[in-house]
Order: structure tokens, then sequence, then C-alpha cells
């Protein structure tokens, strides 16, 4: 029993999630995801720390994926289809039609810009969702007979959610990455007082208050309300799914109250299906997209196209939202030279850029770039970085643990450094053990399981007889034999235990010599004994008997000759368990010796 | 170095050495080491810090600060560790006793940074670096390394404590094989100093009792033995022996499989694998003291090893087949099995393991199946392979779990009640009989061997024992008791016990391949197969059809198997109506699969057109899932080919449907919003025009043009790359086979006889236009693609002679001035149609072979270069600050 967890990715650094974590006995990998800041097999996570011995299916009772970014899910294809993983794969709906998208704009970016080595396929990508199994939001989900899991919302991306595992009486919250306030399309996360005896919390900003995600949403559209009216194009790098939708949606809205007319487009000829994902899970977007659903859904944009390569070189301000999101190959690049040389122009980076993208290099104020060839682009148009990532603060963190109630948390998805100061504000608040291991540590938590018994009736019954009525507010001492059998335990009496199991009933007696110096015969020496103890065990009955031994309830007294000497004496004192106390006394009296006799 | 990265090096020195500035992107350390190994590779190390003091300045600043980051330390002993693996380089370190500061106990040991796992990380991989020439092993001895490596043998870190170990090993190996030892023998001063340390500690750990102690120091033997083949380990494995075969000795063997790996180890290495030594007495062993899950692996590697005594492997397959062989015990009428040979068939430990939970008894029948599965497909696997039973075994865990077997005996009532509905043996089991189709095992259930086959309803066996026999299916012990068992009342009696009277009067081939194809309907028809289990029984069945076909000798099913096609279609039909999208495409992707191999077979296409398979594929068409569009179209476009996209039509209109198919593939082309369709109807064009299918023949130049002016405008790049594969298919069959011996012309297309006629077509058909615009696709595969199509077309239409270009044709102007509008980026105006002489001038003026090495390197390759991450960590210090990595 008891839980142990191990991060391949995710501890003390924010990356490539994947944690591995074993609930009684059951592995689950939490989260597949990979890190875009390298082109070889690092990005992955490293699987063969899962298992040394046996085969990964084996091992592994199932994979929970908590949403769809990358960094979450983005080696699942490879986890399942090349590394060879065949069990079930678990997630929300929305991610479950999601996520495929975006690991297919990430397979093409990767094959387009060339130099990717051991990628997976767009094939891989569809039997690896096939794979899937989706999870509604509260439903419980039996993975096999033992081990269940429950998602519950998240906020931070459409479909998003925190998974509670659970094996008996042992259970374990993920939270992925989450949000705590809601948001112009997604609500806060939100979980019942489940009292797990692990939360596994992100930290991303373990030590921020972040400021509303509404001022942000308010510089942006300020911003591209300027280029525009000044004439400008604006650029705005996306990956296909996700962060574009929630902008879209932003500048859909304020086109509409400001009456522009400046065209809004969208590049990657993927706008219909992600808007069709959106207006189908509406009931996963928060209140108010539900509430005004009937009206007008909010993923019907009016005002935003789809865009053809010719319009590029059209005069006059535009907007275009472009793939792939960091510049570094495809459509948004072709644009971003085109425009960069305009100081009229902008490009606004709404996400982390990793380095070796031409993304990375403007965000860091680099303004000449090498280009191929040794040529050089001078960047005159405006850049901004605008991180619109909906994850807890520090504030939104506590308020979780506060709600779940955790017999233990344990932070990933953050900075060492942030984390650190986390972890002794929640050990100070919530008095309870709070991890943070690095990738590769393992985190071993024991439990105390409660092992149902089942009574027997006639133990109850003899409870009862005692005449004390059973009490849920006073636990009383129940005393019988406990049977394990075909892994149940049940606690019967002893002697149904013994009819039971066949067994016949041995009593177990403990026995002592003392030795008495008196030279009368053996007979005497008993009757001296039987009036000793007859004179002082006044409560308890003392017996002669006639083959000439002396017992005391249970406790029997036997004299023998000493062999050799006469004048002593050994007395047998032989006692069962039950008169222990009794036993050990006359004992201990007896080797004080016996009264002198009246001569 | 390239002198730029060599001007930017004390910059970034000092940004890393400064502790005021924090590097906290750890992508950009590692991929700096990654260039400094790459440097380091060819050119001296003592050369290169000689040349860039400032590296050494790193590294010594790695040590003057208490605080230092862990992060710039870590990197500083990885970087080291670089540099000091060549000798000359470690030398000169030494002298300034930069290694010892680094790696020895006054360094990093001492400061707090020990306690992050990257930093000891880093401290091991430098020494990993380091630690491979002579003068290393003094140095680890000295500054007390070793000592340190011991302690981290054992560290909080897996990744830590797996990078101590390979250490250990190769210091190990380093300290032996580094000096002239002639004998190494039992006694400690026959050992080098180093080595008998590492030998004494890991006897300690050995001898500890403790579990991690004795993993760790197995696996550390386990890594040496795997890696090291010189006889030295022979004298290691002599001295260590004792301690670790009496581990062997506990009830509950505590370290079960980190002692299999380790015998494993030691039995594939040509040290022991051959030797007369006591190592399979020891597997034996093992194997036998094993708990039933742990014993499997075991048993595996044993089987997977090429030399091995047969009586092990006997043993180790005994072991494999145990769970299956419980299942035909309980699917046995009568309880408890009478007449089993020692040490096969089922135990009663299995029974127990298998009988326990569900939990267990899936993972140990899952456990075996996939093992079985992986010999299987092993070349030598187990003779002789009791494929039959295992069939048996297979179907009869197939039944438990869909709930159609009748258990009779009790223990079959319990594991049917265990098994019932459980997904995970049944994609196991699926797979494993969908394997049992190939190789020895499938051509022998159809092949005349398979008339000697036992069946479970009326069988008279004759049973036999043992191993030896070269047939697995002809009896091979005179001594052979003979058993028969009514009808229905058949057992199981040891895998050992396969063999058949000759004589005896028992079903064909056929009736085990019926009882396969039956289980697999029954699969395939099942309302309760989920998703996954479908897709495994399509599989295991496409399976079993090719191989009966093989089997057959040619490309038509078994001429048995046909009822089977006419049972198996109406199922299809409802798994394309299935809700479930992933059923449908699976289903789609077998069609498929069967119309590719057998849709020329008359009796496969009186099935296939007797159902409605191919108008509800068509109508899959429309889907609203993407996947299953194009799947869709891929299986059209395959039963187009075969002539069977429709039911056959009435004398009124035939071939009318035929007709409309390309058009509404270039329907879905022009106007389908997802690419996976679009790319399959580009995949489905190329493969009609390769095949010269009649649909492609009528008006293909029309047709062509309108599909190149389709695709040139698509969105996805791939569906482009997609139109250029077209284009290369219709230019090789426009200039005709003889001069690409690769191409098959069409029949209906009669090669052009000149090179200008060439070049009308292709301007006809709008490929010239196409082309042209792909060479400056931003799409780095369209225009690498592109390129080499025009390179193709230019050998073979403007080689040195021939055509005459018209340079100075004011077409050929405009031409060039619309490229270079293209290549800058913009639209530009269509070529229209375009002369021959133009185009030869413009095939000619286009630096093609320099565009082919430009487009051969990634697009990113400049932002990828050492000088560029070098200016991204110099721009980054103090700019990227509030830009940290959240998400994607």
């Amino acid at each position: 029993p008891g839980s142990r967890l191990t991060p391949t990715g995710a501890g003390q650094d924010v990356g490539r999630s994947c944690i591995l974590v074993s609930v009684a006995g059951k592995n689950v990998m939490l989260d597949c995801g990979m890190h875009m800041g390298f082109n070889d097999d690092r990005r992955f996570p490293d699987f063969s720390y899962i298992t040394q011995n046996g085969r990964l299916t084996d091992f592994l009772d199932c994979v929970i994926i908590s949403h769809f970014h990358l960094d979450h899910c983005g080696a699942l294809p490879y986890f399942s289809e090349m590394v060879g993983y065949d069990g079930p794969i678990y997630m929300t709906p929305p991610t479950q039609a999601i996520c495929p998208i975006l690991l297919e704009d990430y397979r093409k970016i990767a094959v387009d810009k060339k130099g990717e080595a051991n990628f997976f396929t767009s094939q891989m990508i569809k039997d690896c969702m096939k794979k899937v199994v989706a999870v509604h939001l509260h439903q419980t989900v039996q993975v096999d007979d033992e081990l269940e899991i429950k998602a519950y919302y998240a906020g931070h991306v459409l479909g998003a959610a925190m998974f509670q595992i659970k094996v008996g009486s042992e259970s374990v919250v993920y939270t992925g990455d989450y949000n705590m306030t809601p948001d112009r399309h997604l609500g806060a996360a939100w979980i019942d007082r489940c009292r797990p005896n692990l939360l596994i919390t992100e930290s991303t900003y373990a030590t921020t208050i972040r400021d509303s995600k509404r001022c942000r949403e308010r510089d942006f559209l300020k911003k591209v309300h300027e280029t525009v009216e000044r004439g400008g194009k604006v650029l705005i790098p996306v990956f296909a799914l996700g962060r574009a939708q929630e902008l879209c949606i932003l500048l859909e809205t304020f086109w509409e109250r400001m009456n522009l007319k400046a065209p809004i487009y969208f590049s990657t000829g993927l706008t219909e299906k992600a808007n069709h994902y959106y207006k189908l899970f509406i009931t996963w977007t928060n209140q108010k997209i539900r509430k005004t659903f009937v009206q007008r859904n909010m993923f019907e944009f009016k005002h935003i196209k789809a865009f053809d390569r010719a319009f590029a070189d059209n005069p006059g301000p535009m907007v275009v939202f472009a793939t792939p999101g960091m510049l570094h190959a495809g459509q948004s690049l072709q644009i971003f030279r085109k425009w960069a040389g305009n100081e009229k122009n902008m490009v606004i980076m709404p996400g982390y850029c990793v380095q070796g993208t031409v993304g990375h290099k403007i965000l860091s104020g680099q303004r000449k770039l090498e280009m191929e060839g040794r040529q050089v682009l001078e960047v005159k148009m405006q850049v901004e970085y605008m991180s619109f990532s909906a994850h807890a603060d520090a504030k939104g963190i506590m308020q979780l643990i506060g709600q779940a109630e955790p017999e233990h948390v344990l932070l990933v998805h953050g900075e060492a450094k942030k984390m650190e100061f986390l972890k002794q504000k929640i050990e100070q608040e919530f008095r309870v053990n709070c991890y943070m291991p690095a990738n590769g540590e393992t985190v071993t938590l024991p439990t105390s399981p409660s092992i149902p018994v089942g009574i027997s009736l006639g133990l109850l019954k003899r409870e009862m007889a005692q005449g004390m009525l059973p009490d849920a507010k006073r636990p009383r001492l129940l005393q019988g034999t406990l049977i394990m059998k075909d892994s149940n335990f049940r606690l019967v009496s002893s002697e149904q235990a013994l009819k039971e199991l066949g067994l016949a009933e041995h009593q177990l007696r403990f026995t002592c010599r003392v030795h008495l110096h008196d030279a009368r015969k053996e007979q005497e020496t008993v009757m001296r004994v039987y009036s000793h103890l007859k004179s002082i065990l006044k409560d308890h009955c003392v017996q002669h008997l006639p083959d000439g031994s002396v017992t005391v309830e249970s406790i029997l007294i036997q004299a023998a000759a000493h062999s050799e000497d006469p004048g002593t004496k050994v007395l047998l004192v032989s006692w069962t368990y039950q008169d222990e106390e009794l036993g050990s006394y006359l004992t201990s009296l007896l080797k004080k010796g016996l009264p002198q006799a009246p001569s | 170095m390239d002198p730029e990265c060599s001007r930017l090096l004390p910059a970034l020195c000092a940004v890393l050495a400064d502790p005021r500035q924090p590097m906290t992107d750890d992508t950009c350390l590692e991929k700096l080491l990654d260039w400094f190994k790459t440097v380091t590779e060819t050119e001296s190390s003592l050369l290169l810090l000689q040349e860039n003091p400032c590296l050494v300045e790193l590294l010594s600043q790695a040590l003057k600060f208490q605080d230092v980051s862990s992060r710039i330390l870590s990197f500083s002993l990885r970087l080291a560790g670089i540099f000091a693996a060549q000798e000359n380089c470690f030398q000169f370190l030494q002298q300034g006793e930069l290694l010892l500061g680094l790696f020895g106990e006054a360094g990093p040991l001492g400061l707090p940074a020990w306690n992050v796992p990257s930093v000891r990380s880093g401290w091991i991989q430098g020494l990993c670096s380091l630690a491979k020439h002579p003068s290393a092993e003094q140095f680890l001895v000295d500054c007390g390394a070793v000592d340190t490596i011991f302690s981290l043998q054992e560290d909080s870190s897996l990744f830590v404590a797996s990078a101590a170990s390979q250490l250990l090993v190769q210091v190990l190996s380093l300290s032996i094989q580094g000096r002239a030892t002639p004998q190494l023998g039992s006694s400690d001063g026959d050992w080098p100093s180093c080595a008998q340390s590492i030998v004494g500690y890991l006897e300690e750990s050995l001898r500890s009792g403790a579990t991690p102690q004795i993993t760790q120091a197995l696996k550390v033997l386990t890594t040496t033995f795997g890696r090291c083949h010189h006889s030295w380990t022979e004298a290691l494995w002599m001295r260590l022996s004792p301690l670790v075969t009496c581990l062997l000795e506990k009830d509950t063997v505590p370290t079960a499989h980190s002692l299999a790996d380790l015998f494993l180890s030691m039995a594939r290495s040509p040290t022991f694998g051959s030797s007369d030594c006591d190592l399979w007495v020891t597997l034996a062993q093992t194997l036998s003291c094993l708990s039933p899950t742990q014993a499997g692996p075991l048993a595996l590697g044993i089987l997977k090893l090429h030399v091995c005594p047969q009586a092990l492997k006997t043993q180790a397959f005994d072991v494999l087949l145990q769970p299956l062989a419980c299942v035909l015990e309980a699917a046995a009428q009568v309880p408890g099995s009478s007449g089993l040979p020692d040490g096969t068939g089922s135990n009663p430990t299995m029974a127990d393991a298998l009988l326990a939970s569900t939990s267990s008894c899936a993972a140990l029948l899952c456990q075996s199946l996939a093992h079985l599965g992986e010999l299987q497909a092993l070349p030598h696997s187990p003779r002789p392979w009791p494929q039959v039973l295992l069939l048996e075994a297979t179907m009869m865990t197939l039944r438990f779990c869909s709930g159609s077997a009748v258990p009779i005996s009790s223990v079959g009532g319990r594991l049917c009640g265990i098994l019932a509905s459980c997904i995970r043996v049944q994609r196991a089991a699926l797979d494993f009989l969908g394997m049992l189709s190939q190789g020895t095992g499938a051509c022998e259930v159809s092949s005349s061997v398979m008339s000697h086959t036992p069946h479970p309803s009326s069988v008279p066996l004759h049973v036999l024992s043992g191993w030896d026999s070269a047939d697995p299916w002809v009896p091979c012990f005179p001594e052979a008791q003979a058993c028969t068992f009514p009808a229905g009342t058949w057992k199981f009696l040891g895998w050992g016990c396969w063999g058949v009277h000759p004589l005896a009067s028992v079903p064909g081939p056929q009736e085990s391949v019926t009882q396969v194809f039956a289980i697999l309907l029954e699969y395939l028809r099942s309302p309760e197969s989920s998703p996954t289990v479908l897709k495994k029984a399509f599989q295991a069945t496409l399976r079993w059809l090719l191989s009966m076909s093989k089997a057959c000798g040619s490309n038509n099913p078994d001429p048995h198997t046909q009822p089977f096609l006419r049972e198996l279609f109406p199922v299809m039909q409802k798994r394309l109506c299935n809700p479930c999208w992933e059923v449908r495409d699976s289903a789609l992707e077998f069609l498929t699969h069967l119309t590719t191999h057998w849709g020329g077979q008359p009796d496969f296409r009186e099935a296939l057109l007797a159902s409605d398979v191919p108008e509800l594929t068509q109508q899959l068409l429309q889907d609203p899932e993407a996947y299953v569009r194009a799947s869709a179209v891929t299986a059209m476009g395959q039963l187009a080919s075969q002539g069977l996209h429709a039911t056959p039509s009435g004398p009124e209109h035939p071939g009318a449907k035929q007709k409309s198919l390309p058009q509404e593939l270039l329907h879905i082309l022009s106007l389908d919003s997802e690419g996976f369709p679009r790319r399959a109807v580009m995949q489905v064009f190329t493969q009609w025009l390769q095949d010269g299918h009649p649909a492609m023949a009528e008006d293909l130049e029309q047709f062509m043009a309108r599909v190149f002016q389709v695709v040139s405008r698509d969105l996805d790049w791939e569906v482009r790359v997609q139109g250029l594969e077209l284009a290369r298919v219709f230019l090789a069959q426009t200039l005709g086979p003889p001069d690409c011996p690769y191409a098959v012309a069409l029949p209906a297309a009669t090669p052009p006889t000149s090179p200008a006629e060439v070049l009308r077509t292709l301007g006809r058909v709008q490929l010239l236009e196409f082309a042209f615009r792909a060479l400056f696709d931003c799409d780095r595969p369209v225009a690498q693609k592109s390129c080499d199509l025009l390179l193709l077309l230019r050998a073979r239409t403007a080689p040195g002679g021939g055509l005459q270009g018209a340079e100075c044709n004011p077409e050929a102007v405009t031409v060039e001035a619309a490229l270079r509008a293209w290549q800058a980026g913009e639209q530009g105006q269509p070529l229209g149609e375009l002369v021959p002489e133009v185009v030869v001038a413009i095939l000619r003026a286009l630096d093609l072979e320099g565009l082919q090495a430009t487009l051969a390197e990634s697009s990113d390759h400049v932002e990828q270069s050492p000088r560029s991450l070098l200016q991204d960590m110099l721009a980054a210090v103090g700019a990227l600050g509030g830009h940290e990595a959240d998400c994607y």
C-alpha cells in the first residue's frame, strides 16, 4: 500500500510534463508531453526509466492526459506508436477532439522545417487517438476492477481537466494546468472536498499574484487597434488551436463593438474545424458564453476570414493569425519576413518561444536577423510579447488546496526556487507535508489503508448480549479471531474459527518448578501447600484432589521428591495463560517457602 | 571553431560566470555542450582552451562562488569532462588543479548546490566523459571520487543513481583494462587497488541484505557483463557468484528482476555464454524459484538466447506456456489434470495466480501472450512450436472474455467470471491470434501437417512427452500412451503432448481455420467489442486471410475462406455505420487492404458486390470525421482501381458511377476543409495514374490541368507535395519510358516524340505553372520536390544540346520577372501558356543545383547554428526575464 511518484518531466521544471504515479500498486502515467526546445529525442521524456523489466503495456495501467497543450500531450504518439505502449489513454472529449489537430499541426511544422529526426507520422497520430477513451466531467470511469478515475473542470484551456485516481481507499489528484479565475471564455477550476492522500498541483506561478487577464486582454486590443488605425499590419503567430481561438473571440467582439473594417485573417485553414469544436463543446466554456449561446455563438466569427497567401501583399491594415506560433517555419515566418521592415507593422507573440526560433530572437530584442545565404533582415516592426496563458497563481493554488483538503501536496510544473517558497507557505498554512521532487526523484508516501473486515453475526450477538448498544461516536474494542480467505477478512469467535477451519483446540500451559526444603513425604508437603494456600487465597477455589495434587482455578500443583536431595521437594506448578497473573503470584508465594508447621 | 563563435565566447563566458545573470533556459546550456562535444571531436581541446582562455576562466569561476547557480555548476562540470577526455588537455587542466577543484572532495560536494540532482548528475557526466584514459584512473583514486560514486549508487534521483552505476562500470573497466594484469584471482592482491575497492563495495552491498543496495550492485554487474567481454569478468564472477546465488535461496527472492537481468546479461556475453560454467544451472534454478509474473521476462530472455542448453529452453518455454495451459485446463470438462508430464502444462501456483483477481489474471495472460508473440516472430522460435494448442488456448481465452465459452469445470466458471469483458486480455489475445497466422504456425496449419491436428471435440490423442521431435506434429517417442476422449470431453495434457497418431481420424486443417474465423467473426460482430478490440480483430482477420492466401500459393483467398467472406461483408456493413469514428475508420482501412489483395479475385468480387459495402464506403466520403473521409477516399480509390466501386450497373447505364468518382474526388480536393482527405485524394490520383486506371485515361490532360490548378492553391503544404508527386508521375509518363526506366507508361498515352512537345503538354496541363510557383514555396518540402522535378525536366528537355533557349525572348523576361516576384514571396501574375523555348531558357537560367543544396538544409538551420545560439544566449541576458516558459 501507499503511493509512489516520480516525475520524468515537470519535476522542478516546465517543459514536458510526464509524471509516473503508483497508487496501491496501480501504475498511471500523468501526461506525456514534449519539449519544443530540442530537435532530437531529448524533446520527449526518457521512457526507459518507466520500467526496466517487462513491457510498458504490462506495467502501466493507463495514461491520463490533462489537456491538449503539447507540453502535456506532445509525446503521446511517440509513446504509443514508437515506444510501444498499447494500453488505454484517458482524456476529456474536447481534449480528444483537439489533441490530434495540434499534434498534426506540430508534426507538419517539424517535417516542414526538416532536420527533425525520429518524429511520428500522421498515421501514428491517428492510431494513437484510436486508443483514447473519453472521460466526461465528474464521471467515474472504471479502468479495471480496482482502479477508477474521475475528471474535474480545470479552466486553463478548453477541455482541461484535473483527475482523481482512486484505488480502494487511496487516492491521488493531479491538477494538470489549471486556472482558478474565470476568463473570457472559460470558467474557474473546481474540485470537491475529496480529501485525497496526495494532491499533485502545477506551480507555474508559484510566487506570483497575477494581474487580471482582462488587463492583458485590454492591452492586446489597444495595441492591435492602434496599429490598425495607423494603417499598419498585425501578425499574430499562433499554433492552430487554443490561444488562436481565445484571441479571435477578443478581436471579433472588439471589431463588432468598434465597428472596425480592417480585415482579420486566419491562415491555417483550420479555423472551421477549430471553431466547430469550440461550438461543439460549448458546455466546457464559461457561463456567459453558454448563456449567450442561444442568441449568438461566440465562436461563429463574422469578421475573421480564411487567409490566402495573396492577401499578404494587399495594401492597408489587416490582422493575420498565422502558424506556427514561434516563427520557426512556414507561413508565419514568410509573412514576418515580408512585414518586418515596416515600422508601422506589429508582431504580437502571444506565447513562449523556445531558443532556435525567430520568435525567440525577436523577443530577446535582436533586430538584425541573419537569414539564409547571409542575408540580414532588419526588424523595424514593433515586437510585443503577451502571455495569455491561464495558470493559477499562488493564491489560486492555495485556494485549490483548501478546497480538496489533501493529506499531502506535491508541486510540479514550476521552477525550483518558486516552488520552495510556495512549499513553505503550504506547509505553514495547511500543516501538511509538501514535496517538490526533481525529475527522476521518487517521493514515497506511506498511507494507512483501511481494510474492510466482516464481523460474524455470532460475535456481534455476543457483544450485544453484554447489553451495550453500538454507538458510532464511541469505538469499541472487539475481540475475536481474524480469518483471511480469498483476499477477504472476517472477524469471528474463536469457536467459530476452529469450526470453520477444522482445527482442534489446544491449551497452552506455563510450567514452573519450585524447590522447597521439606524432608517430609510428598503427600504431607502437598497438604501443607494446600493449607497454606487455603489460608491465603480466601476468594479462590483451592482444592486438594484425590490424586494428591492441589488446584487453584486452572493452576495445578504437584509435589515430587528431589532425585538427589531427600531433604528437598520439587513443586511442579502449571497454569493456563488466562491465569497468568495468578500463576505468577502463586509461584512467587511458594518460592518464599511454607510457614513453619505447628510443633 | 568558427571565428565568429570564438569572438562571442568571452562575452558569453562572462555572462555564464556572473551569478547576477541567471540563465533560466536549460536547453541553451544543453545545446552549448552539444556544440563543444562536436568541436572537440575534430579539434584539440587543449588548443581550444589555449585559444579561448575565457573557457578556463569560466571553469575556475564555477568554484569561486558558494552561491553559484546549480545550472552553471552542472554545466561547468560537464564541460570540464568534455575537455579532459583528451589526455593532454586533462594534464593541462590538472596543472591548474582545476579538475581536483571541480571533482575532488573540496569541490561541489561541500556546496549546498550538491543537493540539486542536476549538479550530481553533471558531476557524474563530467567524470564519465573524463574517464577515458589511464591518467584519469589515478585521478579518480586520488581525488576520492570513487567513494562519492559509491554513495551516489543509492541516490534519491533515478537518473543520478543510474548514471552513477554506469560510471562505476566505466571506472572498473578502466582500472582493470588499463594494466597488463596477467591473471585475476580471488585474492585481493591480484586486483588493481581501484578495482579492488569497487569489488569490495559490490561484495558489501550484496551481503548487506538491503534490497536497494543489492539491486544497485546487481545492476552494476549486469552493465559490466553486458559491456565488457574480457576474461576478467569471469574472474569477477568467480568472486561474487557465491554472494549472488545465495540470494536465490531466500523464500522470496527480493531482487528477482535484477537477478534475472544479470543472468541474462551473462548468458548473452561470449565470456559466459560459451563457457562451461554453472550459469545454466543457476538460470534453471532462478526460473523455478521466481513467481509466474517474474519468471516470464526471464523465460523470454532465455528463449531469445542463441546459445543455451535445450533443457533450459524447454523449461523456459513451459513457463511462458503455463498461463495458457491453465486456460485449456479450465476449459476441460474433467477438473484436475491426470497424466500431465512433470514440468509441463498448468501448475497450481499458476492457477492460483490466474484465479486470484482480474488484475493478476489479465497481467499474466497478457504477458504470456505478448512474450509468445515475440517468440513466434523470431527466426529461432522454439521447436516444436505447439501451434494447435496455442491456437486453441488463444481462442479459448477469447471465448472466456466474450462469454461465449460454456465452462464445464468450476475453475472454468471462475475464469469465465474473471475474464468477462476484459478488454486488455481481448486485445492481447487478438494480437497473438493474428501472429499465429504467420510463419511456421499458419503455414503448417494450412498445409498437410494440419491433417494431424487434434481437435477438442472428438480427438483420440496419442499423448507423447518430450521435446526432441523435429516435427511437432509427429509422434517421437515409442512409449507414447494412447488416450482417447469422447467428443466434448477432451482435456489438455501438457505442452509436450501434441503428437498425434498419424492414423488417427482427426478433422482437417480447415476446421481449425474455420474456428479461428468463427471467433474473429464473433468479435467483429459483437456489439460489446470496444473500438480498440475491433481494430485488433480486423488486424488479426487480415493476417489470417493473407496467411491462408499465401499458403495456397496465389493471391487468391483460400477457397475455404469464401464462406467466411460472405459472412464478413454484412458485418463490415454494420461496422461502417458504427457511431464511433475509430470503428468506421478501422473498417475502411481493413476494406482497403482486402481490396488491394483480392480485388481481382472473382469470388471476393462477388461477395463484396453482393453487399452494400461499396455504397456505404462512398457515403463515408461525406463523413463528419476527417480521418474517416480520408480512409473512405483511399478505400474508394482502391475499389475503383479494381472496378468495384459500384454495384453492377444496369445495361442501360454502364459505368455511370465510375465516371463520377474522379469528379467526386476532385470536389473533395477543392472543398474539403481538412488536409487528410485532400492528401488521400492526391494519393489516389497518383496511384490511378501509375496504374493506368481507365478513369484517368479519359481526357487525361484536361483532368490533370484541373487537378494541378486546384492543388497549387491548397493551403496544406503536404497536399501540394502530393500534387508535385502526381506531377512527377505525369512527367515521367509524358517523357516516356526509355529515358526513365522506372516509369510505367499509360497504355493510352503515346510518349511524345520531342522535348518541345513534352513541354507543350506540360504547359497545357498547368504543370509548369504549378512547378515554377512551388519552387519558391514558403514550405521547404514543396520547394524541394519542385526543384527535383524541374531538374528532371531540365535533364530530359534542355540538356546541353537539343532545344535552343530563347533567353532574350520578351516572354522569357516576363516569366523571369514573375519568378523573381514569387521568390520574393509575392503573388505575381500567372505565367499563362509558355512556349517550349521560353521554358528551356528559364530552366537553364535558374540555379536549380544551388537551390537544391539550400533546400536540403532545414529551414531553421541558421537559427539552430552555434553562432545563433551564442547570440541568443547573449541577447537573452536581461531581456527574457518576463518571458518564462509556462506552456505551449
